[in-house]
């Protein structure tokens, strides 16, 4: 199947600032993918960039199978898409600006936009002004109008920026549902990796301007070391310390108030259990950590930092 | 070109949305506005206390004047009003990050910027077709004042074009000195005349972020341009003559030639029309810069980062 969107060899220059260089991913068809990286990665740019917002920069660009800038329009058919903070006109309701901006694809017809609105959440709104929405709403309406015209692929810029917990939950559910029931697939940046651990199965990270990793969510933490909580009696904390680095060079371990934490290659657990338990090493409990994307996306971000200060 | 229609009327509702549009639109009429109050109390004063009746010569000059002034007052103040609505239409929205949603839609470049120019083009067809209609109740109201009153003087028979004054009537009412056909004339003059200035703001807009910077900067440039066309046609050319060579190329030069007070009378008259020799080749000229104008905003346009 046709990747959703593929980019290669993107560079961009600001003046003399390098924003993107070589950048290239490739987001797989039917997923939820989230496009990470810290502040100024080049994450919005390289959004703009595919959107046609940004019309000069090199690479070589693909989204459904159109290449861009050439089928740019036929690709923004089938696309939705919201960068940043989506801007609606501020004197006209929520109906009347997705009835005006809707007008301007293929087809649009009454109901969807009621139809949009309530998916989002915002029934109760239909009829009041833009500019009297809350920060939340103003993303909902963003969302709504990005589906809108049904789209195959929905590409969003920090969707939850500036809303409340609940608020977040809530875009999640909509996202999700958005794509379980209209099968569309979403690309969308954000700074929230917990948030994009819990819904986004396909991830892409970047840093200075640069592909730092991509791929299956899953993989990616797969390919990380597991931690462990290890809890012992105070008394054999040291004894346990120095039994476990001779044993696998691989593990490294770090104090905590009640034992030890261990981050080690998948697998060793239950070898380490029982070495310990051997030695005559009483082990009170050995508590899997959860792996997260937020220490993944740390490791590999600043493993890409040293190698940029070390060129 | 369902599509085209729909981002025209898009851009339409955008700008008579806002409050001041209004305003710009009786702002820009303030000539036949205001007269047709003034005549309307001459009206009530002389009808319905019977103080006699307007002469027919004094009302030929407050018509000829009316129409003068109007289309005078519209060539100079016009500007400052459009710049304005360009600057709401293209800088404001840049800010503000309409112009990004706009891009997000499957519309090329080249479309929002003739959009864009279509519907600031019906504004100012708008504002033009008031005062036309304001002009037309105006003459109205005149007609009513001189009935019967039979007071065309010799001397003014003799002043008139002999074509005018064939297509008298027997009874000769003062309207019919300002034929519909050169009402129509002065109003088609007047919107194009603008139409090269919105082109003209269009390509500054571009630049800007701010209405009213941009508005204020591309206001000065054009002052600038003809305030050099002034000296370089006068005092610079006696000290070389390629000075007058540059002035030609001040785009404002035409403006000048088509609202000059004696084209305007001439319209008035009879003696000229829109194919004129000096008002065609101004309008010639006109229409030459604007279409540069708008390809040049056209080409800037498709360079420019939307980064807000």
């Amino acid at each position: 199947m046709t990747a959703a969107i593929k980019v290669t060899g993107l560079n961009k220059n600001f003046g003399r600032k390098k924003v993107l260089q070589s950048l290239h991913f490739t987001v797989p068809p039917d997923t939820i993918a989230g496009f990470l990286g810290p502040n100024g990665a080049g994450k919005t740019t390289t959004l703009r960039i595919l959107l046609g917002l940004i019309p000069s920069y090199q690479g070589n660009l693909e989204m459904l199978g159109c290449n861009i800038p050439a089928q740019r329009v036929s690709a923004l058919e089938q696309i939705g898409a919201v960068v940043e903070n989506p801007t609606f006109i501020e004197t006209m309701s929520a109906y009347e600006n997705l009835y005006w901006f809707g007008s301007l694809y293929k087809t649009l017809l009454p109901a969807r936009i009621n139809e949009v609105i309530e998916m989002v959440g915002l029934k109760d709104a239909t009829n009041q002004r833009f500019g009297t929405f809350s920060t939340g709403m103003k993303q909902r309406l963003g969302v709504a109008f990005g589906i809108l015209h049904k789209p195959r692929l929905l590409i969003l810029d920090e969707p939850t920026s500036g809303m409340d917990p609940a608020g977040r939950v809530h875009m999640r559910e909509i996202l999700r549902r958005i794509h379980d029931e209209e099968k569309t697939s979403i690309f969308l940046s954000s700074h929230l990796l917990d948030e994009v651990q819990r819904l986004c199965n396909y991830v892409v990270i970047i840093d200075k301007g640069v592909t730092v990793s991509e791929g299956f969510v899953a993989d990616l933490l797969a390919s990380t070391l597991e931690k462990w909580e290890l809890r012992l009696v105070d008394e054999e904390i040291d004894r346990a310390r120095g039994l476990i680095s001779r044993l696998e060079k691989n593990i490294s371990v770090s104090n905590l108030p009640r034992g030890l934490l261990l981050a080690m290659p998948a697998g060793l657990s239950a070898q380490v259990n029982s070495e310990l338990v051997r030695a005559g090493i009483k082990v009170n409990a050995l508590i899997p950590h959860e792996a997260s994307l937020e220490e993944t996306f740390i490791k590999l971000t600043s493993d890409s930092g040293d190698k940029g200060g070390s060129a | 070109m369902k599509r085209m229609l729909f981002l025209i009327l898009f851009e339409l509702k955008k700008i008579l949305n806002r409050k001041k549009a209004l305003l710009f639109l009786l702002a820009l009429n303030v000539v036949p506005l205001v007269a047709s109050l003034a005549l309307l109390i001459a009206f009530v004063k002389f009808r319905g206390f019977g103080f006699g009746q307007i002469q027919f010569s004094v009302l030929y000059e407050i018509v000829q004047g009316l129409f003068t002034g109007h289309v005078k007052l519209f060539a100079f103040i016009a500007p400052f009003f459009l710049a304005l609505v360009v600057g709401d239409s293209f800088s404001t929205e840049f800010s503000r990050g309409y112009m990004k949603m706009l891009l997000l839609t499957p519309i090329n470049r080249w479309q929002v910027i003739t959009a864009k120019t279509v519907a600031i083009m019906i504004f100012l067809l708008l504002a033009v077709a008031i005062g036309g209609m304001f002009l037309q109740a105006d003459l109205l109201i005149a007609r009513t004042l001189t009935q019967n009153s039979g007071d065309i003087s010799e001397t003014l028979l003799q002043s008139m074009p002999e074509s005018v004054r064939n297509s008298l009537p027997s009874d000769a009412k003062p309207l019919y000195l300002v034929s519909t056909t050169s009402a129509l004339q002065l109003l088609a003059m007047t919107f194009f005349g603008n139409l090269m200035l919105i082109g003209f703001f269009i390509v500054f807009s571009l630049f800007f972020e701010s209405a009213i910077l941009m508005s204020f900067t591309s206001l000065s440039v054009l002052m600038a341009v003809h305030t050099f066309y002034l000296i370089a046609t006068g005092l610079l050319s006696k000290i070389d003559p390629v000075y007058n060579q540059l002035a030609q190329w001040c785009f404002t030069r035409h403006l000048d030639d088509l609202f000059a007070i004696k084209s305007i009378q001439n319209i008035l008259e009879g003696k000229a029309g829109l194919l004129s020799e000096g008002i065609f080749s101004s309008l010639l000229a006109i229409s030459f810069w604007t279409a540069a104008f708008y390809l040049l905003a056209t080409l800037i346009f498709s360079r420019r980062q939307i980064l807000h």
